[in-house]
């Protein structure tokens, strides 16, 4: 026993030097592909200014699947909160922008949370039938067929800083710093992943579980409603989606969420979210680039993206898997 | 005796409240014959689907890929009875694509390890790329004169009986479907006591899969060809209806065949009692579904507490 | 400070209509090293886990040197400075092992929120050096540990509130030999040191061997408190019970008997990591017993001729149906059977119903045309086990989950029985059940001996293994040391020495 934990044990940089390496030759490779296009600046820009809002909802994963929970509505949520960013942003500016997204985001994600703990209904599902209610909510308010919708224009261009660089490059650097804080060195981060592993142990540790729930709901909350307002000022219109399509705005960021806990076991998952979710977009750029269609055969690429590291990833699990 | 539990009533429970109240605020339209046809033919599409999936979810896996698998697997199938001319190929061939499906997707949960869950998302993800793809090239197929039999109702219930049936048999009386209970209740103490565990989830993933090949042929005979949205949503849509009908997620002996049958009929009668009447808004109907799911699901799992309770009571004694 | 550290008057506690414990009178004075034991049921874990603030008492009174106590959670019994290393609780196997250690009280190491994970780490290390024990890596995740590292890392979280009354349920029985030694040790300083240790164990000879004072209970009430030095297994045996326990406890001949026939051949077999060429015969009606410590291997040797395990060299050959085993459902499909050690996550379907779990291994025989399974078929060879077997049940259809730990070992051990087996592998068939169930497990195995079935018994208790077989097989690292006949060699002291 002692000897493959040293094994393991010895070169802990290995991987991430490995990892950077690699990463750095097919960031070259693609360049070379492209001709040159891909390292260009305003190449990068538009893909780093792309990521930042599905790292916050993949952040927001983090959380939410490290105690067990998959929320399938947080895309009807998103709309909403970007509806409310809309509103609030016409009428009152910037502080109505991050306000309206975030007190939405968090409102929202709360009363999911409420419904999770205490209805005991197995989350994703339960998140199907909010994802539903959500939905709803939002054609009734952007389309509202006998009084004037709601919801008409776009957001202001004047109040849409906050999604363009370089501004939201530093709401991910914060974002970053401060949820790694948050999920590896705080007692609530401590208590949150603890819930995931072994509940029961948890909760006979004395570790208040409807509390820690709740933290995880707020801070999940947070992250959700910060994606609301930078999505809204990154895009500036937010369409009405009817049917669960809302499902479909979270698989990018779970797709990121995925691929971040597939090489959790070596570097930090909230380390990885980022870099994984540069690599998606880089991914999808190059295809853009390259001439394969988005919207199909782009997401053919993602799926079969996922599968792949999951097989990797996977290699030597042993055990029970579901 | 086998004694009746609580939580075995509820998805019959659901079923009556929900189908006397629609028959009521719809002053009695529901029970009309032709409203009772409909209830079935709009209910088949799940109910087949369902069907497969059912075996995945008593082994406590889950498999949200059926959607584009029926997607998949009816506008490749109806591409080669078109391109060959030969409109029965259409059946067979749908079935072989969603088998094909299916295995690939038994084979990454069971050899790689992969958790059911993240490898049917990609690929409900993935395939959907791959069905618009083909769909921009070969646009919409409408079924071959030679098979517009299946469009008709009498065969499309007559089909669905029959292998219901079948699904019955091999689910609720074979080693198929009590194995499968098995994996679900503990994986580990299958594999112990010789129960081929990795074989058994290839092949429940290939019924889940072949049962949508069917699924496809029959999402097809309702509309008269493939759509552009074959097959959307439906893994939510079926995966509702088993957790509705009241098995667990984790599968087990909480997985039933008349839970499916239930889950989806009370499902279909919220959406087609909903328009009955008039509120076919989507957003009505749609806010109105979701809240009635939430609620039934929530009575559902509190009578599942017991088992809950059941446990810590039995740990004490220890 | 008084001479008492914990008094108990009267404690109730109900759990439905179970009155789990009545009226318990019981005291821990300061530097006493006091054992609780009982049967199954009989009410020890409910009042360990009272003290420790996991239950809230329906009825009575607690003091703690002298005050009145009453714990709302475990976080309050660790202020009075008590703690409790529980049965099967375990750890939670995302987080490194140093942050279990502290997992809810993470706070103290924290600056700002920031929690100081090197000192965190640095303590956790220290209580496991000053206790003397072994430490695992602390920077690791648990999830990938053995069992026995996991409970020492729940032992160290125990220590680490510094306790003056340590609760230990069930501890030795995961640990093996080397660190059972070591907390023997602990239990000593302990009482040097003038605190107290509440001690649950099902081994009675442990029990007479570490403590001062022995508590026993049954059905929830004190029965009687003894000096550990003036009683013997014996009396605490009849104390259990109620009644004097009859003569065949064990085998009462004194030599091998089985037939000629060979029913197993394992050759050369070795699993990467657990076992090394190990080779032995089994014949017909044989008992054969594996004895060692929890790591030397013995529990591979099931899962090995099981067909569990990967085997990188070797095979096993059952010559009775000619048949080499490699995988475990070829094996169920020969006639063999095998119990594992871990009841509940290994070998029962909790949740599913006692038919089910009846007719689990069988459904291949019941089958009839077209693969169909006559439910009417599954419910008579439920029935007919239980009735065999005495069950305590309300019907087949009861959820396994309602019975007690004998009743469950009975379903366990029952649905092979119901098989036409050659061959069945005993993993710890014994663990956890109390002594009238253990008696009749033993009656079992003498049934299938006679009826010539061979049996390969694994167990980490070495009187049970020297009480039941015909021939023993001590093993260590992995290998075969050495192999006893039934004898006057049949004695603890010549395998000990070999064990070790």
């Amino acid at each position: 026993m002692a000897t493959t934990e040293q094994n393991t044990k010895r070169r802990p940089w290995l991987f991430p030097v490995v990892f950077v390496l690699v990463l750095a030759a097919v960031l070259l490779l693609f360049n070379i592909i492209s001709k040159g296009l891909f390292l260009e600046w305003t190449n990068l820009k538009v893909i780093i200014s792309h990521l930042i809002y599905p790292c916050f909802i993949a952040w927001g994963f983090c959380f939410l699947f490290a105690c067990g929970y998959t929320d399938m509505s947080i895309g009807g949520v998103v709309v909403l909160g970007s509806f409310a960013s809309c509103i609030f942003g016409n009428w009152y500016g910037l502080s109505g922008v991050v306000l309206g997204g975030l007190i939405t985001g968090m409102l929202l994600i709360f009363i999911n949370f409420l419904i999770f703990t205490y209805t005991k209904i197995p989350s994703w599902i339960a998140g199907i039938s909010l994802a539903m209610i959500y939905e709803a909510i939002a054609v009734f308010l952007k389309l509202g067929k006998t009084t004037k919708p709601l919801v008409s224009t776009a957001l202001a261009t004047e109040y849409r800083t906050l999604g363009q660089l370089p501004w939201s490059l530093v709401f991910l650097a914060v974002g970053l710093v401060v949820i790694y804080f948050l999920y590896n060195r705080t007692t609530i981060g401590l208590n949150i992943r603890s819930l995931g592993g072994n509940r029961d142990v948890a909760e006979k540790l004395g570790i208040n579980v409807s509390k820690t729930l709740l933290a995880v709901g707020l801070i999940t909350g947070v992250l959700i409603g910060i994606a609301c307002f930078l999505q809204q000022s990154y895009a500036g219109q937010t369409t009405v989606k009817t049917g669960l399509t809302s499902i479909n705005l979270i698989f990018q960021p779970l797709a990121i969420y995925l691929l971040a806990q597939i090489i959790q076991k070596r570097i930090n998952i909230i380390i990885c979210v980022p870099i994984c979710s540069f690599i998606l977009y880089a991914v999808f750029n190059i295809l853009t680039v390259l001439g394969v269609p988005s919207g199909t055969l782009q997401e053919a690429f993602l799926g079969a993206f996922i599968i792949i590291f999951g097989v990797i990833g996977q290699r030597k699990a042993k055990g029970v898997v579901k | 005796m086998k004694r009746i539990k609580v939580s075995d009533i509820v998805p019959f429970a659901a079923f009556i409240v929900l189908f006397v109240f629609f028959t009521i605020v719809s002053k009695g339209k529901m029970v009309s014959a032709y409203s009772l046809k409909m209830l079935l033919e709009q209910s088949i599409l799940t109910i087949i689907t369902a069907c497969g999936v059912l075996f995945v979810v008593a082994q406590g896996s889950i498999d949200l890929s059926v959607g584009v698998n029926v997607a998949l697997s009816g506008v490749v199938g109806m591409h080669i009875a078109t391109v060959t001319g030969q409109g029965w190929l259409m059946i067979p061939c749908s079935m072989v694509i969603g088998l094909i499906v299916g295995l690939f997707n038994g084979v990454i949960v069971s050899k790689c390890h992969v958790p059911s869950f993240t490898l049917s998302i990609a690929m409900l993800i993935g395939v959907r790329g791959v069905v618009n793809y083909i769909q921009t090239i070969i646009g919409i197929e409408y079924i071959p004169e030679s098979m517009l039999f299946v469009t008709t109702s009498t065969f499309r219930i007559i089909a669905f009986i029959v292998i219901a049936l079948i699904v019955l048999f091999v689910f609720e009386f074979t080693r198929v479907g009590r194995y499968s209970q098995a994996i679900g209740e503990n994986e580990t103490t299958a594999r112990f006591v010789g129960i081929p565990v990795d074989k058994m989830k290839i092949l429940v993933f290939a019924i889940a899969g072949l049962m949508a090949g069917i699924g496809a042929v029959f999402s097809m005979a309702t509309v008269g060809g493939t759509t552009m949205t074959m097959g959307a949503f439906l893994e939510m849509k079926v995966a509702m209806a088993i957790f509705f009908g009241g098995v667990l997620v984790t599968g087990g002996s909480s997985a039933r065949f008349y839970k499916v049958i239930l889950g989806s009929l009370s499902i279909t009668v919220i959406v087609y009692g909903l328009s009955l009447i008039g509120m076919s808004d989507s957003q009505i109907s749609e806010s109105v579904e979701g809240g009635l799911l939430l609620i039934i699901l929530f009575i559902t799992i509190l009578t599942n507490r017991h088992r809950a309770s059941r446990k810590k009571a039995a740990e004490a004694e220890e | 400070m008084g001479e008492n550290f914990l008094e108990i008057r009267g404690l109730d506690k109900f759990f439905g209509p179970t009155h789990a414990n009545r009226g318990i009178d019981l005291t821990v004075k300061r530097g006493e090293i006091h054992g609780l034991i009982g049967e199954n049921g009989s009410g020890k874990s409910t009042l360990l886990s009272q003290i420790a603030g996991l239950y809230r008492r329906d009825g009575g009174e607690m003091f703690v040197d002298g005050e009145p106590y009453d714990p709302h959670s475990p976080i309050d019994a660790n202020r009075r400075r008590i703690s409790m290393v529980m049965q099967e609780l375990g750890v939670v196997g995302n987080l490194p092992a140093g942050v279990n250690v502290y997992l809810g009280r993470t706070g103290q190491f924290s600056k700002f929120g920031i929690i100081n994970m090197r000192k965190m780490r640095r303590e956790a290390a220290g209580q496991f050096e000053k206790w003397g024990l072994d430490a695992p890596p602390l920077g690791q995740m648990t999830d990938g540990m053995m069992i026995e590292s996991r409970k020492m890392i729940e032992l160290a979280r125990a220590l680490s509130v510094d306790p003056e009354l340590l609760l230990l349920d069930e501890v030795t029985q995961s640990l093996s030999l080397n660190n059972r030694n070591k907390l023997y040790e602990l239990i000593r300083r302990f009482k040097d040191m003038g605190r107290s240790v509440l001690v649950i164990t099902h081994d009675i000879d442990e029990m007479v061997e570490i403590t001062d004072t022995i508590t026993v209970l049954r059905d929830g009430q004190v029965i009687g408190t003894v000096d550990s030095r003036k009683t013997t297994p014996d009396e605490i045996r009849m104390m259990m019970v109620g009644r004097e326990l009859s003569g065949d406890y064990y085998r009462a001949d004194n030599a091998p008997s089985y037939e000629d026939e060979v029913v197993l051949e394992v050759s050369g077999v070795s699993v990467p990591g657990e076992l090394e060429d190990v080779s032995f015969e089994l014949h017909r009606g044989e008992i054969l017993g594996f004895c060692g410590l929890s790591d030397s291997g013995i529990h591979a040797v099931g899962k090995a001729v099981y067909g569990l395990s990967k085997r990188s060299a070797g095979d096993v050959y059952l010559k009775a149906n000619d048949a080499h085993i490699v995988n475990p459902t070829q094996a169920m499909q020969s006639n063999m059977g095998y119990v594992p050690k871990d009841r509940d996550n290994e070998a029962l379907m909790i949740h599913a119903s006692i038919r089910d779990n009846f007719c689990l291994p069988s459904l291949t025989e019941l089958k009839g045309a077209a693969g169909f399974l006559n439910p009417k078929k599954l419910g008579k060879l439920a029935g007919e086990m239980r009735d065999k077997l005495s069950v305590k049940c309300t019907g087949i259809f009861q959820p396994m989950d309602a019975l007690s730990g004998g009743n469950k070992q009975k379903v366990n051990l029952g649905r092979w029985l119901a098989k036409d087996l050659k061959l069945l592998i005993l993993d710890c068939p014994t663990r956890g059940v109390d002594v009238g169930v253990k008696a009749y497990i033993y009656s079992l195995m003498n049934e299938a001996k006679r009826q010539g079935i061979a049996t390969i018994l694994i167990s980490d208790e070495l009187t049970e293994v020297l009480g039941m077989a015909d021939r023993l097989m001590v093993m260590k690292d992995g290998k075969v040391t050495k192999t006893i006949d039934r004898g006057p060699d049949f004695t603890e002291q010549s395998v000990i020495g070999v064990m070790i």
